[in-house]
Parts: C-alpha cells; structure tokens; sequence
C-alpha cells in the first residue's frame, strides 16, 4: 500500500510540473533543461525596458544563415552590471550563452555574452 | 496543481508550522498549514497546495516555486517529527535557473498570540527611509495558490506572457509590484510616507493619518494605502484597488481584494523585511502570503525608468499572433 502512495506522490510531482509548463509562459518559451552557445553577428538591438532583445546571424553553411532572437533583462539590471546599450551594437561579432526557447524555436533567454575584445557580460537575475 | 490525499496516523502533524528552510546561500521562511480532513492529508504553504505524504512520525512536502527568471520547479522536504519540531532534508527538483544546493529545513509551532511574520523584531518603530535593495532571502516564492472555482475559471483562460501586464508596459501593480527584485526608497513627510519603485517608475502614497479616499476617487492598480504602527511593525492595508494579477502565473486579485504588508526593521536598522498579504475570497481560498528582504543601499540609486512595448508587440506580429492577441483583448485589463 505504502508503495502506491510514494508512486501516486512521485507521480503527482512529475504532473505538476507538466501542467505548469503546458501554458504559454516565460516558461514554457524557453527551456532550463540545458544552455546553448552560439556564435554569430549582431542584426538588431532594442536595449529597452521592459526586456532587452537582440537578433542575432548565425551562420548554417557558406550560403546559409539563421535569426536568432535573444532575450535579456530589463534595462536597468543589466545598467547596475555595466551592461549598457553602446556595449552591444549591430554588426557586432558574439558569442552568446543561454537557455534556448521550446520546440526548436530559434530564441534565447541569455546568460553570458563575450564581445570580440573579450569582454564577458554576464546577464544574472538579482541574487 | 492536484492536492495528494493521503492516510492519516497517530502522528500529530496537524496544524500551523513556521518553516525554516537553509541551503547554502540563504533562509526561506513560510508559513505550513496541515490538516487532516476524511482521514486525508491536506497541506498549504504560504497560502497555497503542497502535495504531503505522512508515514508514522515522516513527512514528506512537495512545493512547487518559480525562481527569479521564471522556471518553475519544485522542493522536496523530507523529514521526521521529534518533541513538537519537524526537522529534515531538502532538495530542489526540476529545472531552474537558481540553482539550490540540497539543505536542511525544519518546522516549529506557530506561537498562538503571533501572525505568520515571525522574523527577527525591531524593539520600536525606526526610520523607514532611504533606498531599499531587494535580496532573495526569507520568500518561498510559492507558485501556485488555492483558488476559488471563479478563480480556477479566470486561470483556465489566462494565457502568461500574452496576457501579463508588464510585456506592454501596463502596470501590475499591487500586490506583484512590492515583490519584484528591483530598488525602492521610501519618504516620509507630513504623515505621509512616499514609496518610489525603480519599476515602471511608479509612485505610491500610504496615509499615516486620517486621510481617507473621496467616493470618487477610481480604483487603481496602486489602490489606496493607509499605514500605522502595531508595536515595531508598520502595517499598510490597501483597498480600493483595480483588477490584476498575483504574478506570472496570472492568478487574479479582484476589485475587492484588501492587501496587507506588514514592514519592520532589524536591530541595526539596516534590513527591512515585509509581509504580504493578499485577502480576496473571489478569487483565493486561502490567503496567499509572500515575504519579502531587503538592505538599506545608501550607495545604489533609484534609475529612471521608460518602457517599449516594441518588443513584446514586434515579434507577435511576425509570428503571425496578432489576430489571437487582438481577438483576446476583452480578457485583459
């Protein structure tokens, strides 16, 4: 009996977090289950509150490339890290690290950007 | 989120916890109800569902959170009961951004003559002022509530991120706008105290005096706040506030919700911490409760605040989603 009641209590776990992933949220537009680095240049950059966003070229093959959209915090976390507007510009060659979106969808909610110089933005909630 | 029914023994588990729980880098505090109805289990913390399982003198706790960057996951708290205390292990579950080590927490009997703030108390009320920087101590961040049908019915259709306020530049305002992470100051003048969000640059007025609303004034996302001194605690209670939601997860606070914070001082005044309250039994079956801490920053500085929707509405007209969002828009306010 005490071993239905763990499996039905584990499996309840395992629902619930099916359920809450099942809307159409910040959660369910990306994914924590692994992070992703991609190379690539900058297109556009809209460094506004209420959430940075950059588009970013990456190169498939010689003749092919992909948009990616990046996503970061409001303005104003970022400003407290040093992390300005005239840091990231179009053209601009990145490296880029982060939580890819669901399904394949070419989005990424960044955690680490490296500018061609080197220098490392990191893109951390408040702890 | 289904609430796990359970068998019950001799064991007493039943009744109101204060919830400690350590991992490496801070302390949650919450406030654990567990009951026993049927001869089934049922628990709550922080005013919302937790699945519980009890074998004897063991419990075991499943509570869901959403972290600061917006995964849900879950803690699961295993532990015993031993003279009146609970004590146990804790680990995090499910992806999430914050990453917990696994940790300690344990439980004590909320005292009788207390409310569920039993933080550390200031000996007198202290100067409030300042700028406040919020740190990710004491809140369990609970993520799901213990709603009313008319509750569940308004969460069915809500569709986060769509829906939210905040991805159009449209203030949530209470109660979301006192738990977000961003830099506040607090004035005070004239029996009045002035709260100023860094967030959406929004300004809030608490009446210390007899100060009361006009009948014509509107009800808004700030509502209207009155604040006095209950020993070392200032307690705001807002009313006449304008439909929103808790949080992400869209839950709705109604026209006739009645807020509650409970704000106090440590010893070296440098920490402030709060309680919140949400009392609406439109929408809530139990009353959600977060908490909030944050340090005195003489050094930080209250930024200015614009917003762009540009970027919210942009890429929903490229993906073809302007139609649903348009065709939505009788459900948001």
């Amino acid at each position: 009996m005490m071993t239905k009641l763990i499996y039905l209590f584990f499996l309840a776990g395992y629902l619930f977090i099916g359920t809450a992933q099942s809307h159409h949220s910040f959660t369910a537009e990306f994914t924590a289950e692994k992070i992703i680095k991609l190379n690539g240049n900058i297109q556009e950059v809209w460094f506004r509150n209420p959430h940075v966003r950059y588009l970013l070229s990456v190169e498939t093959s010689e003749e092919e490339s992909e948009t990616w959209d990046l996503r970061g915090s409001p303005v104003v976390w970022l400003a407290r890290k040093g992390w300005t507007k005239d840091l990231v510009a179009v053209g601009d060659k990145i490296i880029v690290e982060g939580y890819p979106g669901h399904n394949g969808r070419k989005m990424l909610s960044i955690i680490k950007m490296t500018l061609s110089d080197g220098t490392i933005l990191i893109d951390r909630a408040p702890e | 989120m289904p609430c796990l029914l359970l068998k019950a023994n001799e064991f007493d588990f039943e009744g109101r916890w204060i919830v400690s729980l350590q991992d490496n880098k801070r302390t949650l505090v919450g406030l654990l109800e567990i009951e026993k109805q049927d001869q089934n289990w049922h628990a709550y913390l922080e005013g919302g569902p937790v699945g519980i399982r009890i074998n004897q003198d063991e419990i075991e706790i499943l509570a869901d959170s959403r972290d600061v960057r917006g995964f849900v996951f879950n803690r699961r708290l295993s532990g015993s009961l031993k003279n009146n205390q609970i004590q146990g292990r804790y680990q995090q579950e499910g992806a999430a951004a914050q990453k917990e080590e696994p940790g300690s927490w344990s439980a004590i009997r909320e005292q009788k003559n207390g409310s569920a703030n039993q933080l550390p108390r200031t000996t007198k009320p202290e100067d409030l002022t300042g700028i406040w920087t919020a740190t990710q101590e004491l809140d369990f961040r609970k993520y799901s509530m213990t709603l009313t049908q008319g509750g569940k019915d308004w969460l069915e259709q809500y569709l986060p991120y769509y829906d939210q306020p905040d991805v159009r530049c449209t203030s949530i305002g209470l109660p979301a706008l006192v738990t977000y992470s961003f830099p506040f100051e607090i004035l005070f003048s004239n029996d009045r105290y002035t709260f100023l969000y860094e967030y959406q640059a929004k300004v809030r007025r608490i009446w210390a005096n007899d100060e009361a609303p006009s009948s014509y004034m509107p009800p808004s996302r700030m509502g209207f706040s009155k604040g006095v001194w209950e020993g070392n605690e200032l307690v705001i209670k807002t009313e006449l506030l304008e439909k929103t939601v808790r949080d992400f997860r869209g839950e709705l606070i109604s026209e006739h919700a009645i807020i509650e914070e409970r704000y106090s001082l440590s010893d070296d005044s440098q920490t402030l911490t709060a309680l919140i309250i949400v009392d609406d039994p439109d929408n809530y079956e139990r009353k959600p409760i977060r908490r909030r801490q944050w340090i005195r920053n003489a050094s930080t500085e209250i930024f200015p605040y614009s917003c762009d929707p540009d970027s919210f509405y942009i890429p929903m007209y490229q993906d073809g989603e302007m139609q649903m969002y348009i065709d939505r828009s009788p459900l948001r306010f």
